[in-house]
Parts: structure tokens; sequence; C-alpha cells
């Protein structure tokens, strides 16, 4: 048994068989004739008819990393294609030939030299050297016509061990049959972390040049949360892996006594739907779309959103999504959207009162995506939820232009659906109309970030009030117990989605004040879910009664037994 | 015609905003040349070369130059200025 330590991409384990996949072996350049014995001409038309095909298939590869990982992941085959028709390194690579060298000649030393600029420079600029390897080693197998390996058809239980592993490779893995990926350099942020990642597939980088030392067909461990690859691992260091996996409940759990308590993920991108499923989320229970929203010059129109919805839908077809209608304002500007500069943003134009205001436009384009997709497969498990509300006219302004965009899309005659309605419970006006608003609304869900900010008057991005920022300060649990209890006389569900829902060791609490759904990262959700097992409502209500009693911060730790 | 701007982007001039401004500026018919704010004329590269724009190197928050000599070019400027400002995804509840 050796042990070696790498970057684990996750906390994914996985057991197999070591297969050492070797890309570049495969490509031997011919020998170099002497410059006049070349065609030019046809080297030409050579380099040409490689570059349009290397061209098409980095198109397939992105569209095809679209649909199975995310947007994101596929723009790295967008650079891809940029280096491929690079002016200077076409025109360079032109000009070998030109001079009498074979097209895959000039193709591997102009690709040298641009690779040679990136390669001894670290982060952005060596991951842009393994960009330049990949696009090179394509040109290469068309011009030689040398098959690549084929990494979407592997026997099962296979470990992938390789020097480095460029986007197309790891793209290309099936998270269905590969036990794990293993390779030498990379680190946390490379391409092929955040695919493996993004596919659920255990793995680990950045292990150094000793990966070399082990040998084609060694059972191996492949152990993201201990970062580590583990060669002939025994009984004990499997079991050790297989805890933590025996750990991921994806089914749903109810306290001991049989309360069903919803644990959910929070989602920020496409991309995270996959890890939030390997770790048992019981749906998304906040779908920020801001990410749609930025990192562009545009706003994305109806039919981009309608698609990030349907594939939250598509991910996770037995559970509930919750998305929130857009979130920006606060700490959070774009760039391509006219917002006033404020000098006190938090307590500024945010969420829905730009959604109603200045933006109304980019409201009801998500707002007509959204009723649709709530009519398209699964539909019936999607939920919207407004943010920043402080009083009734939001949420009567809210639900009629939802009501509003119902009937535009009536009479154009496009299929739609109204799904659950709730809002975010974040301020203390919120909580204290909260009694109000569950009367018109489905749910409610509080976000103990803001509102904590808000209630305890504590700017969450100031160090210097940093302790007042925290949700166990008894005026924060009494509002929160103040909506949980509006929101139960309404017979509304209500649920958390601020990062004290991920905390395991206040679910006891959290239950005990009646909380139906708890929304967290993903990472959180294992360890959530084992407490509500062992939890009993019975004495978690005892527990809530004894916190909200308390008179300090102190007595809430205490209570709590907490550091 | 020049434009100076503080690049936003946490990733600076590399991944995506490197990608999409290497697009954007192979839209437009003229030439357009970027550099560091401090560079000499002779310094710039081609904006429409991935491997001249990223070799750069250049980071968030450092400040470039764009540039362009052909007549009217004010509104290509002005999109290509607005990739680098266009600032990337934070997280928030």
């Amino acid at each position: 048994m050796t042990t070696l330590s790498g970057i684990g991409t996750s906390p994914l384990s996985g057991v197999g068989h070591a297969r050492w996949y070797r890309p570049d072996a495969a490509i031997t350049l011919p020998e170099r004739p002497a410059a006049e014995e070349v065609d030019s001409g046809a080297e030409q038309v050579r380099f040409e008819t490689a570059r349009g095909t290397v061209r098409e298939a980095l198109k397939q590869a992105r569209d095809q990393t679209a649909e199975r990982v995310g947007e994101q992941e596929a723009a790295v085959f967008e650079a891809h294609q940029q280096f491929l028709d690079d002016p200077q390194l076409v025109e360079d690579i032109e000009r070998s030939i030109q001079s009498g060298m074979l097209a895959p000649h000039a193709v591997a030393d102009r690709f040298e030299e641009a690779i040679k600029q990136f390669e001894n420079m670290d982060g952005m600029m060596a991951e842009r050297a393994a960009d330049l390897r990949d696009v090179r080693d394509r040109l290469l197998r068309e011009l030689l016509d040398v098959e690549g390996a084929d990494l979407s058809t592997l026997p099962p239980d296979t470990v992938v061990l390789a020097k480095r592993l460029t986007p197309s490779d790891t793209a290309k893995l099936d998270p269905e049959a590969i036990a794990g990926v293993v390779s030498a350099t990379g680190g946390r942020t490379s391409h092929a972390a955040i695919i493996t990642r993004a596919l659920a597939i255990p793995a680990v980088v950045g292990v150094g040049e000793e990966l070399f030392e082990v040998a084609e067909g060694t059972e191996v461990l492949v152990d993201g949360e201990a970062d580590e690859l583990v060669t002939e691992p025994g009984a004990s260091r499997r079991a050790e892996a297989d805890s933590l996996d025996a750990s991921i409940r994806t089914q749903r759990v109810t306290t001991a006594d049989e309360r069903a308590i919803e644990v959910a993920a929070n989602v920020g991108s496409v991309m995270e739907f996959e890890p939030a499923r390997a770790r048992g989320a019981d749906g998304v229970g906040l779908f920020r779309m801001e990410f749609l929203f930025l990192d562009r010059e545009e706003p994305p129109d109806e039919e981009e959103q309608y698609e990030a919805v349907s594939e939250a839908l598509a991910a996770f077809p037995d559970n509930r999504v919750v998305v929130r209608t857009l979130d920006v304002g606060g700490d959070k500007a774009v760039s391509y959207l006219d917002m006033p500069a404020e000098t006190n943003p938090f307590l500024g134009q945010r969420g829905l009162r730009l959604s109603l205001g200045k933006f109304t436009d980019l409201f009801e384009t998500q707002l007509r995506a959204l009723l649709r997709a709530a009519a398209s497969d699964n539909g019936d498990k999607l939920a919207i939820m407004f943010p920043m509300i402080t009083h009734m006219d939001e949420v009567e302004a809210a639900l009629a232009r939802v009501e509003a965009i119902a009937n535009d899309l009536a009479s154009e005659g496009i299929k739609h659906a109204i799904p659950e309605l709730g809002i975010m419970i974040e301020t203390p006006a919120g909580v204290f109309s909260a009694d109000r608003f569950a009367g018109r609304l489905d749910f409610l869900s509080i976000g103990t970030n803001d509102l904590t900010q808000y209630v305890m008057a504590a700017d969450r991005e100031n160090n210097a009030v940093a302790d007042l920022h925290d949700p166990l300060y008894p005026a924060v649990l009494r509002a929160i117990d103040y909506a949980v209890t509006a929101a139960d006389k309404h017979d509304a569900w209500v649920g958390m989605c601020g990062e004290m829902a991920g905390n395991p060791e206040l679910t006891e609490l959290l239950i005990g004040l009646g909380l139906d759904e708890l929304s967290m990262s993903a990472v959180s959700v294992p360890a959530v879910k084992k407490q509500v097992i062992n939890t009993d409502t019975h004495s978690a209500k005892e527990l809530a009664a004894d916190v909200l009693n308390c008179q300090s911060r102190e007595d809430v730790y205490e209570t709590l037994d907490l550091s | 015609m020049e434009r100076t701007v503080e690049v936003v982007p946490e990733a600076g001039i590399h991944a995506r905003p490197a990608s999409r401004f290497v697009q954007k500026a192979n839209e437009f018919e003229i030439e357009v040349s970027i550099g560091r704010a401090d560079a000499a004329d002779g310094q710039l590269v081609s904006a429409k070369s991935m491997l001249s724009v990223t070799g750069l190197n250049i980071e968030h928050g450092e400040s470039v130059r764009i540039v362009t000599d052909a007549p009217e070019a004010s509104e290509a400027l002005e999109e290509l200025a607005a990739i680098l400002t266009a600032p990337t995804e934070s997280e928030n509840v």
C-alpha cells in the first residue's frame, strides 16, 4: 500500500484498476524531408483541411460539453477555437510551410514556441499552455491520421491515470463507467478539476511525478476527501473511504419520530446541479439566477433562462426547485444595467424593488421563462421566490405581475402554468408582516445572512462589526421564530436558505423552531441529513423553547453546547 | 483613437473574458491593438490574436489601452472595453 497526495477535486472516492492514458505517445512525427522535396501548395491545402476538421470537432465538443456539463465549462472550447484560428499562429505556420516544411512539422514547431511562452509561468498562464497542447494534438492527430485514445469507452471500474488531462479528454469521460481520475499536474481550478467536479467523478490532481511509478492495472483508491491516491488499499483504508460515501443519503430523510425535513441545496449555476445531487440534496432550495446575468454584456433572453430552469428541473425530477427572481443591487452590480450609485446600497434599490421599478422589463422576461418552465416536464416541482420584501403592496404587485404574464402567455397561445409562489424573509419589516404575507403565498424562505445584517444593523461586509453578524443573537432567533409561526398559521411551508441552515450544530434547533426545509451549500447536505435522522421533534422543540428564553448570545451558546 | 480601462473580471484577461474579447475583436473589420496602460505604441499586440492577448498576462485590477487607427471606431472600442469591465459572479443569500 502506497499513498500519494494531491488535490481532491470533490469529496467523492472510488476504487478501480489503473489505466494509463498517454495521448502524446501516439503522435510520432515523420522524418523531415529537404525543403525542395516538399510540395508547399499541397501541404498548405493539407493544413487548411485539417484545420477545418478540427474547427468542426471543437464546435461539437463545445456543444456536447454545454449539454452534459454546462455553458461555463464549454467556454474553454471557444478559447480553443480562437487558438486554432489565431492570426499570428496561422500566419507563422503558413510561412513555415512556404519555406519548405511539412504541415505537421510546421504545426509542431510553431505551437511548441507558443507553448514555451506560457509553460513556465504559473496559474492562468500554465492553463493556456495546456489549451495550446490540446489544440496542437488535435491538429497533429488529424494531419497524421492518428486515432485519439477513446476515453468514452473504457471498461467499468477504470481509474484513468495521466500526466495531464486536457479539457477535451476530461469532457469525454463517462461518469457511469469511470471509478476515478488522477493526474500528475493540475490544480483545484484547472479545467480537469472543474469538469470532474461537475460530472461527480472522484478525482485527485496535482499528484506530481511519483504518479508515474504506479503500474498499469494496479488496484487504486481515489480519495477526493483525503486528497489521496492509495495503491492496493487495504480493507480498512477502503472502509474509511466507503464510510464517507455511505454517509451520503440520496433519499429524503425524516426525524427519529418521522417528521419529514427537506434538505436542499443552494446553487448558483447549472454546473452545481450534479455535485448537489451527488451529495444527496433534495432538490434546490435557492437557485440564484444572477449567474446568467453576470460576466456578459447584455441580459439573457427568455429562452436562455427557460433552458437554465428546465435543466434544474431535469436534474431533480423528484424534488422541488425554488428559483429566486433577479436579485441584483446591494453588493451585486451588473455593468450593463444602469444601476444608481447609492451611499447605502444594502438599504437602497435591490431585489424586487428593482424588478418592480427600473428593471420591470427584465422581470417580465424572467417571469415568462419561469411560467413556461412550470408547464414543462417536471414543471409542477417549480417554485418562484421574490427577494427583498418589506410590505404588502410589493407582494400584491409581484402576484399581479405573475397573473398578467400568465394572461399574456394565454392570449399568445403559449403553454404555461403558475407554480408555487413565495418570498424571502430577510428584512425586519418582512418578519413583522410575515403573518399577512403568508396568507397570500405558498411559502416563506428565511435568508439568514441578510436577515442578521438588517436585524442587528450590522453591515455584513464591515469587519469592525463582524461580531454582531451572528444569527444566534436572541433578536435574530426571535425574528426567525416569529416568521415560522406566521407561516404555520396560514399553512404555508417555511424554509431557510442562509448559511445558518447548513450548520449541523444548529439542525436540532431549526427543527425545533419549526422549519420544514433547510437549504445550504451542497457540501453540508450529508452532515445535516445525518443530524435530522438523529433528532427527536419533541426534544428539539424543548431545546428551541429554552434557546428562545435565553437572555444573551452567551446563554444561547451555552444552551446549544457550542464553544 | 483609444480607450484606457481597468480590468474588472476576477480572471483578468484570461479564460472567458479573454476569449470573449478576442471573439469580439474579430467581429470588426478594423485593426485593434491592446497593451498595458503604460505600454508604448510599439509594445501593443493585436486584439484579434488569442495568443498575443493572453500572452500579456494581464490581471484583475490592471489598466489597459485599447487602440485603433481606424476612424469612427468609438463604438467598437466601447464594446471591447465593456467586456473588460463586466464583473464576474459573486455569492449571495
